[in-house]
């Protein structure tokens, strides 16, 4: 009786099955005989550990062979991973209940006891994880097992049986099923990390719950996933391969995509989206992101601490120029350090952005005055050695210099040596970028707050951090978001930094590719939700 | 000279020291750190991570610890690459490199010393112009222009073969990236070649050959080539690690996965484990081949005994 009830459960679940594929695929759509992609991932991953993961690429790839409490599908928005449902108990405290059918790629079932040891092992101090702190901000007593003062077993995360998971959160989260997407929280294979050690990654070692298994490694060269049959929702899964190419030339990555052995551009090279617009106007793409480019000013520098100053000097960036004839790329203007469409708080702008340029110019020129410093005084610019940055940077450049008579010294450097001089505060103007980990505004607000690792301007506002406390603690996303958009507002008046653009991402993707979406602002696709139409 | 080749073998060893103790010192005196990234790390985390690749422990036992790893074969761990050792990861890459830069030495010496000979013999011809024009334009057109250019025509407009990419040493994704590195050592090869046959043509041992009426083809092939190929041999060496050190270029035209990209990417991303472990390997390699000139000198120049 039992195994008769059960295996009408089967067919039940088959049967949802197939109207779910309807869903995926849409109707009309037919598919092609193989279901075999190829897609550009920037550059080697890192690793293919979830806990250890921090760059784009090895999310994309750890994204297809793990699968988190929820998920991101291709239109942005929040689906149910292993998770299938989930539900705020109290302000500070989330309950998931797991699928019981969800399985490791060697057959083991997936529990909680699985999410509960991977978020463990994440904010373990001998894990090392880069990530341990952006996400463990939102685990309670994750920052005391991160400084070592509590051992990984306190971490507010629990099993309350096999298939129920609860996290406690230190301070309301109302988007914690959108962080929880991140695969840096999902579960790991205890058995296999104690077997193969360090080693558990590789080809033939690696087990995990994602809809895809991993075939191939190549270093510097491509990693090819295939279907997982214990995966779920398998029958949902269209793609039989998927091959990540790990081209950083983005010239060498647009001639593997003409020669037809690429089926996904990762960007395009700066200043070729106008020529690829024209050339193949069915596959390019141009999806604006949850991203902004800007430029940190050192505020405690003995020029730029005067707030007259660092507000000429953004007034006069004429940002619609640079978006449409600079870079050229489809990027979005941005006035403000909340981007449009990310979630928890508005984009703000100052009220010059709607004045004619002369006015804006008039304006920043008697603030210069007002603020004594004459024409011809000279600032230095510290950028990363790129031909985008130094686009960018000379048309700045040339925007103070003629509205305003201030010359700017361009000094390129590398990456790395960038970074040092940010981190140290030895820099008066430094060119900055961010990409969000997960869609709320705090992950914007961190770029200018008080204390925050990621503020490199050292600019700080005691009221705003206060409202910010004071949102986040509250349970009503409306007056969180009322509260979060003003902070921004007052820290941006106070002009810390000079927000310049909004990113895109212009690349080229064959017609076929299935399941691609212009709404994808976190530009995160799962192998899951892809496939390949007839052609 | 099996006891020349030992003692050349030993000396090696204090170069070696020398070598990783200077790449040691200056990798860790230039500015950022493997850690160092658009997103900061917060201290927690950076000293957890220091920690656990222990740099946080004072510079002379890093260096100590790190010699020891060495003699014991031990590359260490890559920082950018985290689920691999160096040792696992130049396993990888050196064999890519190998096939392409050696298959190209060796293919770029036969054509090379053969167009040079015919160059040389032909002084002042046409096939002596055609040979000299080849082997200017491989010297003056950089091979970041000869690469896309081959990639057009042959994989997008023909699409005869892949545009780059690399499939177990197929020959497919062989014969460009080797074409390319062929055409720039041919022309080194060829014009040296050349002009060292010409000089040997007009000495005096080839006049006296000549003069007790020996046929052309007997004062080429056996009194004339080999002190010509001296200048060439010595070439091998220097061509033989910049197919490694240089080959970036066309690592990163055609999507290779050799060492050349290690290098530079180990470089930039302040991996120095995976940085040194190359410096080690370069400088293996780069001693090697200079034993091996060495070596051919004696068999091609009775004056040369070791």
């Amino acid at each position: 009786m039992k195994m008769l009830s059960n295996s009408l459960a089967l067919l039940l679940v088959m049967a949802s099955g197939g109207l779910a594929m309807a869903a995926n695929v849409p109707a009309g759509v037919k598919l092609h005989e193989t279901q075999e992609l190829v897609r550009n991932n920037g550059s080697e991953p890192e690793t293919l550990d979830p806990a250890i993961a921090s760059g784009v690429p090895a999310n994309n790839v750890i994204r297809d062979l793990f699968e988190g409490l929820t998920a991101i599908d291709s239109a942005g928005r929040v689906v149910p991973g292993v998770a299938e449902s989930w539900k705020q108990t109290d302000p500070q405290t989330w309950v998931f209940k797991l699928r019981k059918n969800a399985k490791w790629s060697n057959g083991d079932g997936v529990s909680a006891d699985d999410f509960v040891y991977g978020m463990r092992r994440l904010v373990d101090p001998a894990t090392a994880s880069k990530y341990a702190a952006t996400y463990g901000v939102f685990l309670h007593n994750a920052k005391d097992i991160l400084e070592g003062k509590k051992p990984p077993v306190a971490l507010g995360v629990k099993a309350v049986d096999a298939y129920t998971l609860e996290i406690k959160t230190p301070f309301p989260t109302g988007f914690l099923p959108d962080v929880v997407s991140n695969l840096q929280l999902g579960p790991v294979h205890k058995a296999t990390i104690d077997k193969h050690g360090k080693d558990w990654t590789k080809p033939g070692n690696l087990v995990g719950n994602g809809a895809f298994t991993l075939k191939d490694w190549q270093v510097n060269s491509k990693i090819v996933v295939a279907k997982s049959t214990n995966y779920w929702d398998a029958k949902n899964v269209q793609l039989s391969k998927l091959t990540y190419l790990a081209v950083e030339d983005g010239n060498a990555d647009v001639k593997l995509y003409e020669s037809g052995e690429n089926d996904w551009v990762y960007q395009l090279p700066p200043g070729t989206y106008e020529k690829y617009k024209q050339q193949y106007p069915k596959e390019i793409r141009n999806t604006t992101m949850l991203g902004l480019r800007y430029y940190s000013l050192q505020n405690a520098d003995p020029v730029l601490k005067d707030i007259r100053v660092r507000k000429a000097l953004s007034m006069v960036i004429d940002r619609d120029l640079l978006a449409q004839r600079v870079t050229a790329d489809g990027q979005v203007p941005a006035y403000g350090v909340i981007v449009n469409g990310v979630s928890g708080a508005n984009p703000t702008r100052y009220e010059w952005a709607g004045w004619p340029m002369d006015r804006r110019v008039a304006e920043a020129k008697k603030l210069l005055a007002d603020a004594g410093l004459a024409p011809g005084s000279k600032l230095k610019f510290a950028y990363n050695t790129s031909e985008y940055h130094k686009k960018m940077a000379i048309f700045a450049a040339s925007e103070w210099k003629t509205k305003l008579g201030i010359n700017l010294e361009l000094e390129a450097m590398e990456f790395k040596v960038l970074i040092k001089k940010r981190d140290d505060r030895d820099f008066q103007m430094a060119r900055n970028g961010w990409v969000a980990d997960y869609d709320d505004a705090t992950t914007f607000l961190t770029l200018v707050q008080c204390d925050s690792d990621q503020n490199s301007q050292g600019n700080c506002n005691r009221k705003a951090e206060a409202l910010i406390d004071e949102g986040n603690k509250s349970l009503d996303p409306a007056k969180r978001r009322t509260l979060l958009t003003q902070a921004a507002q007052m820290i941006m008046d106070d002009y810390p930094m000079i927000p310049l653009l909004q990113y895109t991402v212009p690349r080229l993707v064959k017609s076929y590719v299935g399941g691609y979406s212009s709404t994808n602002a976190l530009d995160r696709y799962r192998a899951k939700d892809l496939y390949v139409i007839k052609h | 000279m099996g006891s020349y080749c030992l003692r050349r073998i030993l000396a090696t060893l204090p170069t070696l020291l020398v070598v990783v103790t200077v790449c040691y010192l200056m990798l860790h005196a230039t500015p950022g750190g493997p850690f160092d990234d658009e997103r900061k790390v917060s201290a927690v985390v950076l000293a957890n991570l220091q920690a656990k690749y222990h740099l946080d422990q004072p510079m002379w036992k890093q260096y100590l610890y790190y010699l020891n790893n060495l003699l014991h074969g031990d590359l260490g761990a890559s920082f950018r690459y985290a689920d691999w050792s160096v040792n696992e990861l130049v396993a990888k890459a050196l064999p890519v490199s190998a096939a392409i830069g050696g298959g190209a030495i060796v293919l770029s010496l036969l054509i090379g010393v053969l167009l040079g000979s015919v160059a040389a013999l032909r002084q002042n011809s046409a096939v002596d112009y055609l040979v000299m024009l080849m082997g200017n334009l491989g010297h003056a057109v950089p091979s970041f222009v000869i690469g896309p250019v081959l990639i057009l025509v042959f994989a997008v407009w023909l699409r005869l073969l892949p545009a780059g990419g690399w499939d177990d040493f197929a020959p497919r994704y062989i014969v460009l990236p080797m074409a390319l590195l062929v055409f720039i050592n041919v022309a080194t090869i060829g014009r040296v070649m050349r002009g060292s046959l010409i000089e040997v043509l007009h000495s005096n041992f080839i006049r006296t050959a000549r003069a007790k009426g020996l046929p052309t083809r007997i004062i080429v092939l056996r009194h004339a080539m080999k002190p010509a190929l001296l200048p060439v041999v010595s070439l091998i060496g220097p061509l033989a690690i910049s197919s490694i050190t240089s080959a970036v270029v066309t690592e990163t035209v055609f999507s290779l996965p050799g060492l050349g990209k290690l290098i530079v990417n180990g470089a930039a991303n302040r991996d120095y484990t995976l940085v040194l472990g190359l410096v080690v390997l370069v400088t293996v390699i780069a001693v090697g081949f200079n034993l091996l000139v060495d070596l051919a000198y004696a068999a091609l120049d009775p004056k040369i005994r070791y």
